[in-house]
């Protein structure tokens, strides 16, 4: 594996909070990503920063090997769509994609028009008049359709409908299949998005407090179904992230992995295993975060893996 | 993926941040001339109401130039964070964009001269009024009025694009204090003029340098307005 991006000891400091704390992380070619973390985690700032739009206050970032900073080399393979992008005043859908066909060298007219339909995005409406689901369509077709070595995708469904947002996974996955590339895509939908993700990096108070494929991630912890009082016995003494009931019948997951005699105990005792939630998951690390000491849940989620 | 990076990247993407800023068209070419045509009407009414033989010369003409300060505002607040989202450098935004605004100051300055040419084939339009054909700024003929008129368009869009850059990047007590500053510089322009008891010979200065004598002073000043407001947008988050 290549890495596509290097981040060394990253560090964002505005006025009196620190948005990134010395964060140090890699980005694979031809991945993937789920970065998530809650609001003012500093996804966004890295993002921007990763793409030069905003300064670093130590640390290194290599893109492509490079400063990305007034790099054109750079910053022509790497597209950046965010929630809030501005456009100009009387700007419509159809002058955007027109200038984005005019900046992205891979750009494809074909899936563009494509995705024109299926988001069904009127083109001479004035993007200060759309509405919110239709700005993010010009976002999601321009972040698709420039097939960027590196995509990043910052909250890109704010507004879009249900069928919409399927619209944009599927077109992503198709694509991606299509076109391997390397695609971030923060979101707060994380169980929406943890089919699509391959890897995940969570941040959280501006550190990363997770990194690893969203397989290893989910391996960390167990679901079990079945009978409330089953459920709890074998639960019991564990490090419960979630509980659902319903009548008799609970769902509890837990941190941590069964052995081999646990499992037959639990085949026994008629309880299901079922697969756990990425959200579940991620919202217990980052809810850990904020009341206890930080990197505590880092530290935490190592010592379950190892 | 080779062939993306050796591609000539450079001069391409400047020239498409040309084509992206006049996708406001609007700003850039049917604002100006609309207000340079709604000046030089109202110029021509008030010239044919007053009641008088001699040749009347009016300064509707600077209105579509104080335009030329919004297109600059408006380049910086509308159009760069759309550049960052196309994934262009700020040196390539900022060419780019002194390149559009050159092009909307030529199409004025063309315009300008050219109701400037009208004006003398019709004796001030009938009314003997004149708008563009003014004395001064035609002492060297077309060319100079032209040349006069281009460098002052560019001078407001440097500064307006400058302010809207400062604005940016520091708020609006930096915009405060560096206006204030320009004020306080002026003053001590002025006070030490009076001082050295230079009036006479600063007047003299002025009248014998001309419009485009100035206009000539002028670029250098520009130039160095131009380089500050680009080293003020190198580290501006849009």
């Amino acid at each position: 594996m290549t890495a596509v991006i290097e981040v060394q000891g990253l560090t964002k400091r505005y006025k009196d909070t620190l948005a990134l704390d010395a964060v140090s992380f890699a980005i694979e070619k031809d991945t993937i990503y789920g970065f998530l973390g809650r609001n003012g985690a500093g996804k966004t700032t890295a993002m921007s920063i990763l793409t030069a739009q905003n300064f670093a206050t130590s640390g290194s970032v290599r893109v492509f090997g490079e400063d990305p900073y007034e790099n054109a080399r750079v910053l022509s393979r790497v597209c950046f769509v965010r929630e809030s992008q501005k456009y100009p005043d009387d700007a419509t859908a159809k002058h955007a994609l027109a200038a984005a066909r005019l900046f992205f060298p891979h750009w494809d007219q074909q899936l563009a028009d494509q995705l024109i339909d299926e988001f069904q995005l009127p083109l001479r409406t004035r993007i200060k008049k759309l509405s919110r689901g239709q700005l993010s369509a010009v976002g999601v077709i321009i972040g698709l359709a420039s097939r960027a070595e590196i995509t990043f995708f910052d909250e890109p469904y704010l507004g879009l409908d249900a069928v919409a947002r399927q619209i944009f996974y599927d077109r992503l996955l198709a694509d991606y299949a299509e076109h391997p590339r390397t695609i971030l895509l923060s979101s707060h939908l994380i169980d929406e998005v943890a089919n699509l993700v391959e890897r995940v990096l969570v941040i959280d108070h501006g550190r990363i407090i997770m990194d690893e494929t969203t397989e290893d991630a989910l391996q960390k912890a167990t679901n079990l179904v079945g009978p409330a009082d089953a459920v709890d016995a074998f639960t019991r003494g564990r490090e419960v992230i979630h509980r659902e009931s319903l009548g008799r019948v609970s769902s509890v997951t837990f941190l941590g992995t069964l052995t081999a005699a646990e499992r037959s105990e639990v085949s026994a005792a008629g309880l299901e295993l079922a697969p756990v939630s990425l959200q579940q998951l991620i919202v217990r690390s980052t809810q850990h975060a904020g009341t206890s000491e930080q990197g505590a849940p880092a530290a935490d989620l190592k010592e379950v893996a190892s | 993926m080779s062939a993306v990076v050796s591609s000539p990247l450079g001069r391409n993407r400047i020239l498409n941040v040309v084509r992206l800023q006049f996708i406001n068209k609007v700003t850039y070419i049917w604002m100006p001339l609309l207000v340079l045509g709604a000046s030089w009407v109202i110029s021509i009414l008030i010239f044919a109401m007053i009641p008088i033989d001699e040749p009347k010369f009016g300064g509707g003409a600077q209105a579509p130039l104080w335009a030329l300060m919004a297109v600059g505002i408006q380049a910086m607040t509308l159009s760069f964070p759309f550049s960052q989202a196309m994934s262009l450098t700020r040196r390539e935004f900022y060419l780019g964009t002194l390149a559009a605004a050159s092009v909307t100051g030529v199409m004025l300055s063309t315009a300008f001269v050219l109701i400037g040419l009208l004006e003398r084939a019709t004796n001030g339009m009938g009314v003997n009024g004149y708008f563009a054909y003014l004395p001064a700024m035609w002492e060297s003929g077309w060319l100079g009025a032209w040349f006069t008129y281009l460098v002052v368009t560019m001078f407001l869009f440097v500064i307006g694009f400058w302010a809207a850059t400062i604005f940016k990047r520091w708020g609006t007590i930096a915009v405060t204090l560096v206006l204030s500053g320009i004020g306080l510089l002026l003053v001590g322009v002025v006070f030490l003029i009076t001082r050295l008891e230079a009036w006479p010979a600063t007047w003299t200065w002025l009248v014998e340098t001309g419009p485009l004598g100035l206009a000539f002073w002028a670029v250098p000043f520009i130039a160095l307005m131009a380089l500050g407001s680009y080293l003020t947008l190198r580290r501006t988050v849009a």
